[in-house]
């Protein structure tokens, strides 16, 4: 195949794609739970306290695109590391399964919380530090298989 | 995409098909997004000032922040899978010329600066709005040529 550095082009430009949808992705949520009306570490320690409430309604109108737009995006990135000869397909492996099992939880992670299963917000807190790190850290393996 | 670059694909009727159906819905969907965007933000400059920053004479509230960043969100998914697709197909169809490399380049930039120009647009002043304008009206109108590009293409093979 001819010229088939000129596939790195669109891989950049989703990595900085992707980048920017984590970005507002994450904003929109601290925007949801009272952003605008305080500071980042006083919303942390609100959602952490006393996370927002949510109806069931507001939960599956927030999960449905979520569930769907995550894992396409999860499986366009991670097919990459299929070509790569950098990183061993049994690393990519591990990390796009974790990926897949913390986006899952972190999208019902408000269920917990609907169900009153869990009062404080800490477990949304933290499933949905650890995709956003898990997503920068593929996407680093795919900048690095470049 | 790996079915995009796979050599034994190269004659398919089939995929040729395929590819000149997607072209055909990217191609529609660039029109309706266009539509779409001037139905939220506005069709015109006082509109989308209007719709971005208020206006006290009409007594207009500015957008609220979540509703435009849900919407930027959305533009940054779909857009990329939509430029992504064409991106992909263009290279595929039109390596070997010099332009390839630039159009590619143009349209992602272009994709990619629309939706956070128009946050910034929001955040800041009225000068990030034309940009937002420009850039978002652009970066259609090249998708759109390239769609057809590759049709017109694949259809006089």
């Amino acid at each position: 195949m001819k010229n088939l550095k000129l596939y790195h082009i669109p891989i950049i430009y989703m990595i900085l794609y992707a980048i920017a949808l984590l970005a507002t992705g994450v904003w929109l949520f601290l925007l949801s739970q009272g952003l605008a009306g305080s500071e980042l570490f006083a919303t942390f320690s609100k959602i952490v306290k006393s996370p927002a409430s949510k109806s069931l309604h507001n939960f599956i109108e927030v999960a449905t695109p979520h569930i769907f737009a995550i894992g396409i995006l999860i499986f366009v990135v991670a097919h990459f590391m299929l070509f790569s000869t950098k990183v061993s397909q049994k690393f990519s492996l591990r990390i796009s399964i974790t990926l897949f099992i913390v986006a899952f939880l972190n999208i019902a992670a408000y269920l917990l919380i609907i169900f009153g299963v869990v009062v404080s917000g800490w477990v949304k807190l933290l499933t949905l530090g650890l995709f956003v790190l898990l997503f920068l850290v593929l996407l680093g393996m795919v900048a690095f298989s470049l | 995409m790996k079915f995009l670059v796979t050599k034994d694909l190269a004659y398919s009727t089939l995929l040729k098909n395929l590819i000149v159906g997607v072209c055909i819905a990217l191609f529609f969907y660039f029109i309706l997004d266009i539509i779409l965007h001037g139905y939220v933000v506005g069709f015109e400059f006082q509109d989308i000032f209007a719709t971005l920053y208020g206006n006290e004479e009409e007594f207009i509230e500015p957008i609220l922040i979540d509703s435009l960043l849900l919407q930027v969100h959305i533009d940054l998914f779909m857009s990329l899978l939509a430029v992504m697709m064409i991106a992909s197909i263009y290279i595929r169809l039109f390596s070997t010329k010099k332009m390839t490399k630039w159009l590619v380049h143009i349209l992602f930039l272009l994709s990619l600066m629309s939706p956070i120009t128009l946050m910034v647009a929001y955040l800041s002043s009225q000068i990030f709005a034309f940009v937002w304008i420009s850039s978002f009206l652009l970066g259609h109108l090249l998708a759109m040529i390239m769609t057809v590009m590759i049709v017109k293409k694949l259809w006089l093979k």
